[in-house]
């Protein structure tokens, strides 16, 4: 089997992806808009074309609880939710978090309630910022693809053995279709390779006690070790967006962030997610107009592209962040980690924040083009 | 960049078709987007979904909002066209044996074809609904000439499966053959 060229929706490009690195175990529940991802590989497992072991469970909060408990087993796992679901995981997010198991959750963005809805914006995932994953957000189906594979490399090296949460826009992109290159499953399994060394396995023939009571110099010496963890996968997730480069031909900016246009902007727009990407249209028609300006995506938000972020500050002259999150009695969430990073640094770039997109609110590339003329 | 609104009835067919039109467009050497407009869908409501093609990679992720051209697969949702908001250049496809009044002295380019007879003739019907879905694709590729018919054929067939893509292509068949084009 090569490679094939599909129209696939966001949700079955997380599947399709799953699928050719043969997870041991999958357990989920499920929630619009996720759904799809998990129906088709429950019907991939029951067919035989996937040999998982899949637990059907009877919340969130179990499904998260059983891929952990699998992966301390030694086991490749994989999960999915959103919204509400995501939140009624809560719990066990920061547990698998902190105890550094490397399992693989896609996320597809949802706003939370109330009101009742089902469009996007980034509140749930954002939420868990600090549970100690690795999050990856996504512009496009052909990178959700991409993201999910990368994300078991980057959660399984034995150096950083954390979480990771690729992360995608709710129908925006799991419910569109557009094309994906399926890349061979045979090459796509050599690029992750096997888990039969696993970070960490249960082993009953010695027996050892897992989440006993921690002492406060211990438990601060772990969470150094998750912070430092962290800051490895900067240069983790970066050689592996290398490499993915070089075998599939397929690269999404250094890893970290995704630039566009030339340096040396009056205005410098940074988002995330698809609004990111349809930034990129925005910066092309209002360089046609002569302005001088250019866009940054941020693709991980964990671990926060910190140096990149410097950089780009000290090379523009002025940067609109938009986010489509809040942080209610602060500000958006780019905006915050962006601000604190310049203060640190005594960079004086102006940022100007906005939220845009909550709920699902569209933002075509007119819009983000008139926010950008407002404040240049 | 071409964008297309299609307005159906929920139940039949549209947003497989709309996908089966972003994957003939893939076909045809474009890239191509389709989008679903999700809500509160239900059997028999007015449904939406928008197909983008292109020459290079598409960026734009909004629904669209001023459409090249227009499909309507069952003509008494024809009123809830916002006409004015469709390319003047654009065509309006409509599942109808006639040009509809509502848009008589448009001055629009109108192609028109009886799918519900088509797909009738066909046995195209699952619970009470005429699936005119596929159908009405070999009127888009008669009217707009974007892509051509053995794209949508191979479409159809990708997506449906052996069993029933034949019936489903015929449909497309002769409603790409029947399909009248004419300024209304």
């Amino acid at each position: 089997m090569a490679e094939e060229v599909v129209m696939l929706t966001g949700n079955h490009s997380v599947s399709e992806a799953v699928k050719r690195v043969k997870p041991d175990v999958i357990a989920a529940y499920p929630i619009t808009p996720q759904t799809a991802i998990i129906e088709y590989l429950s019907k991939l497992v029951d067919s035989g074309e996937m040999d998982s072991h899949f637990i059907r469970v009877e919340s969130e909060h179990s499904a998260l609880a059983a891929v952990a408990g699998a992966s301390w087993a030694g086991a490749r796992t994989f999960t999915a939710t959103s919204s509400q679901g995501l939140l009624y995981m809560g719990e066990w997010v920061f547990w698998t978090g902190y105890a550094r198991l490397p399992v693989v959750m896609a996320v597809v963005n949802r706003c939370l309630a109330p009101g009742w809805s089902i469009w996007v914006d980034l509140q749930d995932s954002m939420a868990f910022r600090d549970a100690g994953w690795i999050q990856i957000y996504n512009k496009n189906n052909q990178e959700v693809f991409d993201t999910t594979i990368q994300s078991y490399k980057i959660a399984e090296s034995k150096d950083i053995a954390l979480p990771v949460m690729p992360c995608l826009d709710g129908f925006v992109l799991s419910h569109t279709s557009s094309k994906v290159i399926l890349s061979d499953p045979e090459e796509v399994y050599n690029f992750v390779g096997d888990y039969s060394d696993p970070i960490i396995e249960i082993d009953t023939g010695k027996p050892f006690a897992y989440g006993s009571i921690v002492m406060p110099d211990k438990y601060n010496k772990d969470r150094k070790d998750l912070m430092e963890a962290m800051e490895r996968a900067k240069a983790k997730i970066k050689a592996v967006n290398k490499e993915f480069s070089e075998t599939f031909g397929r690269t999404y900016g250094n890893g970290l962030i995704e630039k566009y246009g030339d340096d040396d902007a009056d205005l410098t727009i940074v988002g995330i997610g698809t609004m990111a990407d349809e930034t990129q249209q925005a910066i092309d028609m209002l360089t046609s107009e002569g302005l001088k300006v250019n866009s940054v995506r941020v693709r991980t938000f964990r671990p926060f592209p910190t140096e990149d972020i410097i950089d780009i500050a000290k090379k523009n002259h002025k940067l609109l962040v938009i986010d489509r999150s809040v942080s209610f009695g602060h500000e958006g969430h780019l905006q915050m980690e962006i601000e604190s990073v310049l203060k640190r640094n005594s960079i004086d770039t102006p940022v100007i924040g906005k939220v845009m997109g909550l709920g699902g609110e569209d933002v075509p590339y007119t819009r983000i083009a008139k926010v950008a003329k407002e404040n240049l | 960049m071409i964008e297309l609104l299609q307005i159906s009835r929920g139940g039949s067919g549209g947003v497989t078709g709309a996908k089966i039109l972003a994957e003939a467009a893939m076909y045809e050497g474009l890239d191509s987007q389709a989008i679903p407009k999700y809500g509160a869908e239900r059997r028999g409501a007015k449904v939406e979904a928008y197909v983008r093609f292109d020459t290079s990679p598409i960026r734009i992720h909004s629904p669209v909002y001023n459409p090249t051209h227009a499909m309507v697969l069952d003509s008494s949702l024809i009123k809830s066209l916002e006409i004015d908001k469709v390319s003047k250049d654009g065509i309006i496809m409509i599942n109808s044996s006639h040009i509809p009044d509502f848009l008589k002295g448009t001055n629009r380019k109108v192609a028109y074809v009886d799918a519900t007879s088509i797909s009738k003739e066909l046995g195209l019907v699952v619970s009470g609904f005429t699936l005119t879905n596929v159908t009405m694709l070999g009127c888009f590729a008669k009217a707009t000439g974007i892509i051509k018919i053995e794209n949508i054929e191979k479409a159809i067939e990708k997506t449906l499966g052996a069993k029933i893509a034949p019936k489903n292509i015929e449909a497309a068949r002769r409603a790409y053959e029947k399909t009248k084009v004419e300024i209304a």
